[in-house]
Order: structure tokens, then C-alpha cells, then sequence
């Protein structure tokens, strides 16, 4: 897979302080990188650098193979940005800015006009397109600043906390928006929420103090072979038995949780997620009673705070 | 060029849209119409020179307000972060804001063209210092418009932007009077970095490139200084 973006040893200290300390990493083409740490870990300097807003102190950073540092209009030509607090100008209406935001982005005539269009399309704003922006919800306002970044169809796109200030029904709403963006473009988001990034992103990057302690591959929905399981039977050792006899069943681990009369929960891990239908009925047949089977939530929040020795996120 | 011409096009808008640039014009021309028909009715001289100066005075005061907001009022609301991400060149977004600002000195002096043709129209004024006066007025505008524009890139704030700018002006404008002060060769010194000192030839009538020379390096340094604070980041 090609990288579109790569990240090797980069540095950058504010003075004294060091923010972001020999980072490397690299993304590939269509592929989603979440970048998950507490406030103040890095995330949004290692983006504002990838864009060109800051100068990296050492280390190098190149989009589509060009550096950001020496070669930073080709860098940016590439990148679509879209700051953690959706700057805009709020004088001006939906259209108006569009088209200033692609002229910038060195698009004329035919292409800018166009560019427009498949901006508006994209992200369902034919219903404000002459409204001010100031007259915006905040959701709205949120698609207006993704949309300005989709303009020049940029091969990477950057996310900086796109979900922060949003109500529940907007938050899953950008959550699709970035899961069909991902198809079309490399994409790099910024959460300090660990399940926004889990239901974003393929891959993630956890930082702490500017270090990033472990990059970690994500099991993208209706793949994951790692299973809840709810029953109530006889005893949970008789469940716990039932259930690692099953075929494809590799490891069988009782859950801490729910008390006896909610039944006993247990992480299945399976070779492949179809094995739970067998497994229920397996189950059923040997008089168990099944309150639930799902996809177990996975321990990235337990890999977290392993990784970190903290207790809790900021 | 495409990106350019459409900072410049955002900025000229901002600048005209807003009722700060109409209110300065206005208070500006209420003055100097003031200043003129004073100067005319009290003396009788069909000279601009008095004007030229009240212009001058005016500009110390009006320019940290124009430019104040310029770099200010992005950083504050993020859409700096914005632009300086998108594929322009520092530079660009520099020259979009000067340019357009020079806009609204333009917009304040062409009015004042009014006082000539009254001159023209009743007398037979001497149009060299008509001529050199306005020239020397769009030098100066232009040297303080680049310096506070260069103070607005620094400052993250509209009010200190203004207040730096305006204690900048008014040091440069009154400097020559510490010349008196000093031996020679720093009078001398002193004098060179002087408006006022500069201005007055414009004034009263004498071009001097060495004059539009020091409003063109005022100009450049300013301009040159707001690249630097903004690639400063």
C-alpha cells in the first residue's frame, strides 16, 4: 500500500516544551488513522504540522512525498484541513465561502464551479447554500468546514476532533460522513474519545506527552472475532465448559459484571464472527438460556491505559 | 494569481462591509472639509499645505484603526489557521490586506480631490505642491499602513495592535524634535526617521526621491516584517 502520508521522527518543542517528541508513523492510501490521546498529547500540533501551520523542529513530515518543510505549497495542495474550532468566515454565505476557499486552493472556471457542486452534494448543503454562515447550527457549520476541505479533491484528509461540540444525531452523522470519505480519500482524525476513533478508524495511534506509544490495528465492524456472551444456565463452569467445546471457539474468558440473576458474561474469542450462530444454538440445545451475543467492545481502552500506566483519560 | 486576486477580493469586501471603514471616511472627510474651508475663508491662500498636514495628523490616527483587525481578527477567530493552510504563499496573504487597506486611504483622499478643483475653479493655484502633497500622502499612508499592518501580524489582540501601532506612529512622527537634543551626526540619524521630517517637503511642494525613497522602505520593511510573523509559527 502506498503511504500517503509519512511521519518520521518528528519533533517539535515550544520553547522549552516539548509537544511532540520523535513521532514516526505512516498512513496509506484510503486508509483511516485515528489519532487518540489525552488533551494536550500531541494530536493537534502533529496536525498542524502535517499542514504546514507549524514548523516541525526536527524530523520530517511528507504528504504524497513531499516534504512539508521544503516543499510546503505541494504539501498542502494535497491535504484537506479542517481545524479542531471549524474556523469560517462568518459574513459570508455557504457558496460564497466555498468558492473563496477553492480559489485559494488554485481552482478556476469549469473545475471551481464543479468543485463547488461536489462539495455542496457531498455533504447535504443544498439547503443553506445562500445562507450566511453565522446563521449556521453548529452541524452544519461543522459540514461546511469538511466541505471546503473536499473541494481540491485533496488525497489526505485531516480531521481535528470533528465531533467535539456536536449533539448525539450529528456525531453519528459525521461518523458516516468519515466512514464514505475513507473510500475516496486518506484519512487522519483526532479524538481524545476512544469510541469515536474504534468506529472510524482502521488503525490508531496513541499518544501521550508527544510520544506515540503504540500503533494498533482495529477490527473494523462485522469482523470481530472476539464475542460477548450472556446466559444463564446450571453453573457458569458448566457454561464456560459448553462453550470452549464448541468448534472455532479458541479462548473462553469469564467477564467480570453482571450479578447471577442477569446470567453469567463471558469474551469468546472465535475464528470468524460467523461461529456465533452456531455457538447460540449450541447453547439452546444444551439448555442454556442466551440473554446476549454480540461483538465484545474491544480493549482499547484497557490497551490504553496499559500502555499509559494511567488510570483514566483526560 | 487565481488565489491572489481572491484574498484580495475577500479583503476589500471585509474591509468595505464593515461600518468602521465608512465611519473613519467620514469623520476624515468632516474634518479635513473643516480644515479646508477654515484655511481658505481665514487666509485666503489657495494653497492645500494646511490640508496636506491636517491629512497627515489624521493618518497617525485613522491607519492603527484600519489595520488593527487585519491579522488580529483572523488569528482570534482561527480562519488564519485556515488560509495559511491552504496552498498560498505568506506573502499573498500579506499583499491582499495591503493592498486592500491602501483601498480605503484611496477612498478617503479621492474626495478630497473636491478642494482642488474648488481652488481651479475660483484661482490659479500652483498644482505642483497639489500634485506632491497627494503623492506624499499616499507614500505616507502606504509606509504606516505597512508598519501597522506588520504590528496587527504580531499581536493577537485588535486593541494592543491599535495602541502599539498608534505609539509607533506618533514616536516616528515626533522624533525630530529630539534631534535638537542630540550631537552630531545622531540629529542627523534621528531626523532620517522622521515622518514629519519627510513629509514636509511632499507638503509644501519639493519631491524628493530620497523622501519617497524612506516611505517606500517604511513600506517594504513593514510588508517584509508581516511575512515574517506570519512564517514565524
Amino acid at each position: 500500500m502506498t503511504a500517503v502520508v509519512e511521519v518520521e521522527q518528528l519533533t517539535k518543542r515550544y520553547g522549552r516544551r516539548l509537544a511532540v517528541d520523535s513521532v514516526s508513523f505512516d498512513v496509506g492510501e484510503h486508509e483511516v488513522l485515528g489519532l487518540l490521546g489525552p488533551n494536550g498529547s500531541g494530536k493537534s500540533t502533529i496536525l498542524r504540522v502535517l499542514t504546514g501551520y507549524l514548523r516541525p523542529t526536527s524530523g520530517t513530515a511528507r504528504i504524497a512525498g513531499f516534504d512539508v518543510s521544503r516543499h510546503g505549497l505541494e504539501a498542502r495542495r494535497r491535504v484537506g484541513y479542517v481545524p479542531e474550532d471549524v474556523p469560517l468566515y462568518p459574513t459570508m454565505e455557504v457558496a460564497e465561502f466555498l468558492d473563496f476557499m477553492g480559489r485559494i486552493k488554485g481552482l478556476k472556471g469549469a473545475a471551481l464551479a464543479e468543485a463547488v457542486e461536489y462539495a455542496i452534494a457531498s455533504l447535504s448543503l443544498h439547503a443553506v447554500r445562500n445562507l450566511a454562515i453565522a446563521k449556521l447550527s453548529r452541524g452544519f457549520r461543522q459540514r461546511v468546514a469538511i466541505a471546503q476541505a473536499l473541494l481540491a479533491r485533496p488525497a489526505l484528509l485531516i480531521l481535528d476532533e470533528p465531533t467535539n461540540g456536536l449533539d448525539p444525531r450529528q456525531i453519528i452523522e459525521i461518523r458516516e460522513m468519515i466512514r464514505s470519505l475513507a473510500r475516496l480519500h486518506t484519512v487522519l482524525v483526532t479524538s481524545h474519545i476512544l469510541s469515536e476513533i474504534e468506529k472510524v478508524a482502521h488503525r490508531v495511534a496513541i499518544l501521550l506527552d508527544g510520544r506515540l506509544l503504540a500503533l494498533e490495528r482495529l477490527d473494523p465492524a462485522g469482523t470481530r472475532t472476539r464475542l460477548r456472551v450472556r446466559a444463564q444456565g446450571t453453573s457458569s463452569l458448566a457454561i464456560h465448559e459448553l462453550i470452549a467445546r464448541q468448534p472455532g471457539v479458541e479462548r473462553v474468558e469469564p467477564e467480570a459484571g453482571p450479578s447471577a440473576t442477569e446470567g453469567d458474561c463471558f469474551v469468546v474469542s472465535v475464528t470468524e464472527p460467523q461461529i456465533a450462530r452456531g455457538l447460540v444454538s449450541a447453547l439452546v440445545e444444551g439448555g442454556v438460556g442466551v440473554l446476549e451475543v454480540g461483538p465484545a467492545p474491544t480493549d482499547l481502552e484497557t490497551r490504553f491505559l496499559q500502555i499509559t500506566g494511567r488510570q483514566t483519560l483526560a | 494569481m487565481t488565489g491572489f486576486l481572491a484574498l484580495l477580493r475577500k479583503e476589500t469586501k471585509a474591509l468595505f462591509s464593515s461600518p468602521i471603514a465608512y465611519a473613519l471616511i467620514a469623520v476624515f472627510l468632516l474634518i479635513m472639509g473643516f480644515s479646508f474651508a477654515a484655511t481658505l475663508f481665514l487666509t485666503k491662500s489657495t494653497s492645500l499645505i494646511q490640508v496636506f498636514f491636517q491629512a497627515s495628523v489624521l493618518f497617525l490616527l485613522i491607519i492603527p484603526v484600519i489595520t488593527m483587525r487585519l491579522f488580529a481578527e483572523e488569528r482570534r477567530n482561527g480562519t488564519l489557521e485556515l488560509l495559511l493552510t491552504s496552498p498560498v504563499h505568506e506573502l499573498q496573504v500579506v499583499l491582499a490586506k495591503f493592498i486592500a487597506s491602501f483601498g480605503v486611504i484611496v477612498a478617503m483622499l479621492a474626495p478630497t480631490l473636491v478642494y482642488a478643483v474648488i481652488l481651479a475653479l475660483y484661482s490659479t493655484p500652483d498644482f505642483g505642491p497639489l500634485y506632491s502633497g497627494y503623492i506624499g500622502l499616499l507614500a505616507m499612508g502606504s509606509g504606516l499602513l505597512a508598519v501597522g499592518l506588520a504590528v496587527s501580524a504580531f499581536s493577537a489582540n485588535q486593541i494592543v495592535a491599535a495602541t502599539i501601532s498608534l505609539g509607533v506612529f506618533l514616536a516616528m512622527w515626533m522624533v525630530d524634535s529630539l534631534a535638537y537634543m542630540l550631537p552630531d551626526p545622531f540629529d542627523q540619524l534621528v531626523t532620517n526617521a522622521s515622518l514629519l521630517a519627510h513629509f514636509t517637503p511632499f507638503a509644501t511642494g519639493a519631491l524628493y526621491l530620497s523622501d519617497l525613497g524612506f516611505f517606500l522602505s517604511l513600506t517594504l520593511f513593514g510588508l517584509f516584517l508581516s511575512v515574517r510573523a506570519l512564517e514565524r509559527r
